[in-house]
């Protein structure tokens, strides 16, 4: 599909499509109350409840009075739909704000001040500088008289460098004026969300110009949400509005997230409800039968001779209704209300704020905590998220002479500082191909302050260090360059530049000096791509140890070299270089062996040392995870090799031999398909070898295996543990998020800038990093924290406690409901199954909301194991991921639980209240006094730590439970009046109780006991030692002894579930004191390289980037 | 952090401005106490008291439970001991025919449902041991379902309270008003089954009077039951359940209506028929004239009289003293198994080389 777009025709074609109204509501004012129920009926918990209630208004099947199953429905209904309501409102409002932004708009030929909302497709749309692009334009006119315009482009795909942009050649040098009046028509694709291809042509009317077609590129675009940059003015017509932008249609809608937690509830639930029909249709059909035989001889009871047809659904429908509290209905209310305080502390949590930004954590979905203890892979943005995303120099050698190396910085070096005013030949040298051999823009602003735009963060830092060392680049004024060193101007022209790829690893500049004519060829690149090309007889060893011993700090290299040039030599070259430059059939390497005929004999003038600085405890944040088990693979837009180098500094790939990397690359299908199958046969051997194995992959590559290769692709994620995912676009990371999601594996995605919103929104847990790259991925994401090293706490401690607390949480829920039902079920029995209810409304109510719902909510402050000894031992985070604590056997448990304590209060209840003492409510109100007691006391086992809320809870609430009823009692009209004075009167109803209680308890003490003791788990263990005292000293000790750089093998205790690859051994456990041993560029790492003829070409084809 | 700089910046969202940050302002020296335990309890540190279960705790638990247990068993089992109680079935003794056969069992039926006829039985029963006063006289009703759904749900406790709410016998059903809709008062199953069986008790030489003053609950008779709701249209109409009520009496005066109507939890029960204030001495032989009225024949049922005594648990049940006493000697038993365990087979607690992946290394 195309569309047509007639360019500042205001009354054509107009409606075709949308205006430029942004929206991302979910609602309507009118289409709320049904779609949000709509939403919230269709969970299945939901409907049940519904269903319930409905069939309770029945009065001859309900067993309690309606209101206790409405009372709570609708209060929880309310509360969500509130909820909706508010954050949609939200939504609204930041919508209209950015849809009534004022932007100039050419209407009937006149520029006009409207609405952003009111831009329509063909309108010329103004921009000046620093304003934000309000929708998808093509570039029509710029202030710049060569048709060029920066935008910076960090709210799209996250890159904060500044881009150019040139309007297309239809449209050179038309006059400011004219542009008012453009007419003409582009040709171009149907909305799509690619934002690195726009194909469409364009074609002005008369009298612009002739009636050529111009083709179009994404060059000669304004994408939304970018900002001009430096550039007084720019104008463009709308091609693409509101939703229908490239940002619009890649901005997914954020389905809510449902945690591993919630679906394993969920799971549970319905076996739950099956069990329930089970009892229900067992119950009914043996109802039905006592009916038909004894209680038609009672004549007591006078059933009717005639029944009605509904007469058998009857029996089985009060036993639906006297089950119904098998599924509490507080589970939801309690649920909501945990996680939302799980959400607080993170919030609240001091030690999770950005000591220099001052932001803390905060957790924007309030429900999704628990799956932060069940990560098993984290997928992270590199710039910004693990770099600070500041590059400074740092050090240099200079012809055999190292700056720097004394006090760390080479700026403040006295030595450099010094050779630099005597004007040293060499310094002044490799300052100048600092300063030249580079793309960078420089800005001077009206106070004179130069800053520098440039697309690589290490030619910025060069040039800022040549600027600090008096060598100041100044202009850049065409293609000629002005430097300023110590109040001296020097020109040069720059008559080429041969670019960085990474395959080359080197760009070089060819500069002319426009005082002496001389022509030189400046070089900057990697040791391995400058080094062998020195001339002969330069000795290069100096260098080779520079470049090793700034690998060791954990610093990038990059040499610097030159060589003049004769004259003939470059215009026999440049001829050369402009025929390879307009080749259509295999440039990229064509221009690389061009490239290479003038880049020789290089006079090496020295080594540049750069920082690129890491977060703070990045290293260590992802060793500690690792440990705990959890996989990491790094998705960036940048270069491979920029990519590897990160990784290696941060702990993420081993250097060698203890890691290996293993490259996928490939330009065709076949290439691609090759290259996977010898990865994954390498991935399959080296699997069981203790060896650290990751694969990088390019975004080309990607790109045809998930396409082609989906399954084979999948399979190579499943057995990498880390992988390393270059130049990949925002949706191919959602694509590998969804990928792994599809695996089944719990995903968290971190990331800081607008490329990374998609795999954010799309991964089970999205974190947002707040950093320098503004807010948009710390917005859209669940969790926003300040630094990438907080994620350790986010996950071993929020994370694992809200796990924790919410496995407990659930399960009692489960286990109380089923406690209280079974004695319905046991009572039934004895009442000629008929479905009576043992206990009256008010207490079955009160037990579910109130009496067994406030001890159980102070578990949100438990802590099974203090924060510190999950943070030294954080492979005990398995349990969570795994799910130990919360599945079907842990449930089984309970469930028998809730069996056990039923029978117990049951049959002493029954057995001590007899005869004369069998008053209906009197034993009903023993056995809720029984329940009662024996949940406060299992609460009381199953916590870990007890704070003062905790006791005042678990003890508070027996009671509360007393006193409630004992003023209900008190009432003359309600149905227990007096029970409960006359109950506590009783010798026998205390001595039942205590009975009941301890009968109850023992045998679970007993076993909890014998578990803990001689089958315990390591969770037990750890906090055996930690509250003991003794061993957790020593325990440290072990631990540091004990990083073995090997793989676990040995038959774990802890099986793996679902037959994963091992997500469990601490396979990189270096020591965390051990930081940034990254390697510079050149030191070996094994690039898969078996087959090398083939890998070559690959090498090659992969150039173009 | 707090130290260093007592201004806490916080990030927040609003629609209007977009993120911005806010300056929390606070110093250590104003935080009060309260600003302390917010503090604590935000930060998740409040301080806790973290048990575990050491064998000791455990053992010292297990066996103060055995310790206390098995003396409250033998106490409640000697009470139960000391209770005197005479237990008399008569319903099969009280009517003519007791065979087997459909004959029998239509021939017990008319007899029963036959106002007519003379339903006098009379029964010798023998006192087992000196019975001190009160003695509580019960009727026992086996298998009869006073908790059947149908049965328990038929009443209406606002009309039994008020003259006012005659009308009110929705819940009544099938006994809640007779043909030409005039309310039954008392309306439902429950009090139109009224048991209405009569003992009189007399030994050898005089009668022993039955005292049937507050055999019912007080608030029955207070507050539950109306003293201006006198009975109406009761048991006037076809089919005549259980027993008459005396219409000019109101219903909180109706004690044997009360005791029935506090509903039985469990199909066999006991209820209160009254009390015998005099002493009985052991093998005084007593002579009981029941007036056999009330129909259990047409369901697999028993009658029985019950004298009995009671103590501080009530009356004869040995339930409670057995449950104790084996409550008490498991948790006994289970305290001398783990400590065997414990001496057996001693397992340090905590200790490291226990973590899976301590275990590995370590052996490397």
């Amino acid at each position: 599909m195309k569309r047509y777009i007639y360019i500042n025709h205001d009354d054509l074609a107009q409606d075709l499509y949308c205006d430029n109204r942004i929206s991302n509501r979910k609602y309507t004012l009118w289409n709320f109350l049904p779609k949000n129920l709509w939403e919230q009926f269709s969970r299945f918990m939901n409907q049940y409840f519904l269903l319930i209630a409905c069939l309770q208004l029945w009065s001859l099947i309900t067993p309690v009075n309606p209101a206790s199953t409405w009372g709570p429905l609708i209060f929880i209904f309310a509360v969500s739909a509130t909820k909706e309501a508010w954050d949609d409102y939200n939504r609204y409002l930041s919508d209209k704000k950015a849809n009534e932004k004022e932007v100039w708009v050419v209407r009937q030929g006149v520029k006009k001040l409207i609405q952003s909302q009111d831009i329509h497709v063909g309108n010329i749309v103004w921009l000046r500088e620093n304003d934000e692009v309000p929708c998808d334009l093509v570039l029509l006119g710029t202030a710049d008289p060569q048709g060029i315009c920066y935008v910076e482009t960090a709210a799209l795909d996250g890159e904060t460098d500044l881009k150019t942009r040139v309007i297309p050649s239809a449209s050179m040098g038309i006059d400011f004026e004219l542009l008012h009046k453009i007419k003409g028509v582009i040709e171009c694709p149907s909305p799509d969300k690619d934002i690195r291809r726009f194909d469409a042509n364009l074609r002005l009317f008369p009298p612009f110009l002739d009636n050529d077609m111009c083709p179009l590129t994404i060059k000669n675009t304004l994408l939304q949400s970018c900002y001009l940059r430096n550039t007084e003015w720019a104008c463009g017509v709308a091609v693409y509005t509101g939703n229908e932008t490239k940002l619009g249609m890649s901005r997914g809608i954020a389905e809510p997230k449902l945690t591993a937690v919630d679906a394993m509830i969920d799971k549970l639930t319905g076996a739950i409800f099956v069990f329930q029909i089970v009892v229900v249709i067992v119950l009914g059909i043996a109802g039905n039968i006592w009916k038909n035989t004894e209680a038609k001889k009672q004549w007591y009871v006078e059933y009717p001779n005639e029944s009605p047809w509904y007469e058998l659904l009857i029996i089985p429908l009060r036993f639906e209704l006297l089950c119904s509290i098998m599924i509490p209905i507080s589970i939801k209310v309690s649920l909501d209300l945990v996680k939302s305080l799980y959400a607080k502390f993170i919030d609240w949590d001091d030690q999770m704020v950005d000591l220099e930004t001052r932001i803390r954590s905060h957790a924007t979905n309030t429900a999704i905590s628990e799956d932060l203890g069940q990560v098993e892979y984290i997928l992270t943005d590199k710039t910004g998220t693990l770099t600070e995303n500041k590059m400074i120099f740092k050090r240099c050698c200079i012809r055999g002479t190292f700056y720097g190396n004394e006090n760390g910085d080479a700026l403040s070096d006295a030595e450099l500082l010094n050779a630099v005013s005597t004007g040293s030949t060499d310094v002044i040298q490799f300052l100048k191909v600092m300063a030249i051999c580079n793309t960078v823009v420089p800005i001077q602003s009206n106070t004179g302050v130069i800053s520098y735009k440039a697309q690589s963060q290490d030619e910025e830092a060069l040039v800022r260090a040549a600027a600090s060392l008096h060598m100041v680049f100044v202009n850049k004024n065409g293609n000629v360059l002005e430097i300023n060193f110590n109040g001296l101007l020097l020109r040069y022209e720059v008559l080429d530049i041969l670019e960085f790829t990474s395959d080359r690893k080197r760009m070089s500049v060819v500069v002319k000096c426009c005082l002496s004519g001389k022509i030189y060829l400046l070089s900057k690149g990697a040791d391995e791509a400058i080094l062998p090309l020195a001339r002969s007889g330069q000795q290069t060893r100096t260098f080779s140890e520079a470049v090793e011993q700034y690998a060791q700090l954990g610093l990038r290299t990059l040499c610097l070299a030159s060589r003049e040039l004769d004259d003939d030599e470059y215009r026999e070259w440049s001829l050369m270089f402009k025929e390879a430059n307009s080749k259509l059939v295999d440039r990229e390497w064509r221009v690389a062996e061009v490239c290479q005929r003038l880049e020789h004999d290089f006079e090496i003038l020295g080594v540049a040392a750069i920082e690129d600085r890491l977060q703070d405890g990045v290293p260590e944040t992802i060793s500690t995870l690792r440990k705990a088990g959890i996989n990491f693979w790094m998705l960036t837009g940048d270069k491979q090799n920029t990519a590897i180098q990160i990784a290696l500094s941060c702990n993420f790939v081993s250097p060698e031999p203890k890691g290996q990397l293993l490259l996928l690359s490939g330009k065709t299908e076949d290439e691609v398909c090759r290259s996977l199958e010898r990865v994954l046969l390498t991935m399959r051997i080296t699997n069981t070898e203790p060896k650290d194995v990751a694969f990088v992959v390019d975004g080309w590559a990607l790109e045809i295996a998930l396409k082609h290769y989906r399954k084979a692709f999948t399979e190579l994620a499943i057995l990498s543990r880390t992988a390393i995912c270059c130049r990949v676009t925002p949706s191919q990371k959602a694509q590998l998020v969804e990928l792994l999601k599809s695996c089944d594996y719990r995903t968290l995605a971190i990331g800081d800038g607008g490329n990374d919103v998609r795999m954010i929104q799309q991964a089970d847990i999205g974190v947002g990093i707040s950093g320098r790259e503004g807010l948009q991925a710390a917005r859209a994401a669940d969790y926003s924290i300040g630094k990438f090293r907080f994620l350790t706490r986010l996950i071993l401690v929020h994370g694992r406690y809200s796990y924790n607390r919410t496995a407990f949480l659930s399960q009692y829920s489960f286990y109380k409901s089923l406690l209280i039902c079974f004695i319905q079920i046991f009572f039934s029995f004895i009442s000629g199954v008929s479905g009576t209810s043992l206990f009256n409304s008010v207490s079955l109510m009160a037990y579910n909301v109130f009496y067994t719902s406030i001890p159980v909510l102070v578990s949100v402050l438990d802590k099974d194991l203090s924060e510190n000894t999950v943070m030294q031992h954080p492979q005990i985070l398995f349990y969570c991921q795994a799910g130990r604590l919360l599945n079907p056997s842990t449930f089984a448990g309970w469930f028998g639980r809730a069996l056990f304590h039923a029978i117990v209060v049951f049959v002493i209840t029954i057995h001590s209240f007899v005869f004369e003492k069998s008053e209906m409510e009197e034993v009903s109100m023993v056995a809720l006094s029984g329940c009662i007691w024996l949940q406060a006391f299992v609460v009381a086992l199953e916590t870990n730590s007890f704070t003062i809320l905790q006791h005042l809870a678990i003890w508070g609430n027996l009671v509360a439970f007393y006193a409630i009823n004992l003023i209900v009692s008190a009432i003359p009209s309600s149905e227990m009046h007096t029970i409960m004075f006359r109950l506590c009167r009783q010798p026998l109803y205390w001595t039942t109780i205590i009975l009941i209680t301890m009968a109850g308890m023992g045998p679970v003490l007993a076993l909890k006991y014998f578990r803990y003791t001689y089958r315990s788990s390591k969770i037990n263990i750890l906090q055996q030692a930690e509250r003991l005292g003794g061993p957790i000293l020593s325990l440290g000790n072990i631990e540091s002894q004990s990083r073995s750089l090997e793989k676990d093998i040995s038959p774990l205790s802890i099986s793996q579930p679902k037959n994963r690859n091992p997500v469990y051994e601490p396979l990189l456990s270096d020591s965390p004191s051990a930081t940034r041993r990254s390697i510079g560029p050149g030191t070996p790492f094994d690039f898969f390289q078996s087959q090398t003829r083939l890998s070559s070409t690959y090498m090659r084809n992969s150039k173009d980037n | 952090m707090k130290e260093d700089d007592p201004t806490v910046l916080k990030a927040e969202y609003s629609p209007s401005d977009g993120w911005r940050l806010t300056k929390i302002e606070s110093s250590p020296e104003e935080l009060t106490r309260v600003d302390e335990a917010e503090e604590k309890f935000t930060q998740q540190e409040l301080p806790a008291c973290k048990p575990i279960l050491t064998p000791g705790l455990v053992i010292t638990t297990l066996i103060s439970i055995g310790i206390i247990f098995v003396p409250i068993g033998l106490g409640s089992l000697s009470a139960s001991e000391h209770v005197v109680e005479i237990v008399d079935r008569y319903d099969d003794a009280c009517i003519p025919s007791n065979g087997d056969d459909e004959a029998a069992k239509r021939e017990r039926l008319s007899f029963i449902q036959n106002a007519k006829t003379n339903k006098t039985c009379i029964r010798n029963l023998v006192v087992p041991k000196k019975m001190k006063h009160p003695i509580h006289v019960y009727y026992q009703l086996d298998n009869f379902y006073q908790n059947h759904r149908r049965y328990v749900k038929s009443r209406s406790d606002r009309q039994y309270r008020s003259p006012g709410s005659e009308g009110d016998t929705k819940t009544c059903a099938p006994e809640s008003e007779v043909d030409d809709h005039r309310p039954i008062v008392p309306c439902g199953l429950i009090a139109w089954s009224l048991f209405n069986d009569t003992y009189g008790i007399s030994t050898k030489d005089n009668p022993i009077l039955i005292n049937k003053k507050d055999i019912a609950w007080p608030s029955d008779k207070n507050s539950k039951f109306g003293s201006n709701v006198y009975p109406k249209n009761f048991q006037k109409q076809d089919p005549v359940g259980g027993g008459k009520l005396n219409e000019s009496l109101p219903l909180s005066e109706q004690e044997d209506l009360l005791v029935w109507m506090r509903t039985a939890a469990l199909p066999n029960f006991r209820k209160l028929y009254g009390r015998i204030e005099t002493d009985l001495e052991a093998d005084e032989k007593i002579t009981v004239v029941i007036q056999n009225n009330y129909n259990t024949y047409s369901f697999d049922s028993k009658k029985q009289l019950v004298l009995s005594t009671t103590t501080w648990i009530g009356g004869k049940n040995d339930f409670l003293g057995k449950a104790y006493i084996s409550v008490g000697g498991t948790c006994l038993f289970l305290a001398i198994a783990f400590i065997l365990t414990y001496v057996i087979k001693p397992r340090p607690l905590g200790d490291p080389a226990y973590l899976s992946w301590n275990l590995n290394s370590a052996t490397r």
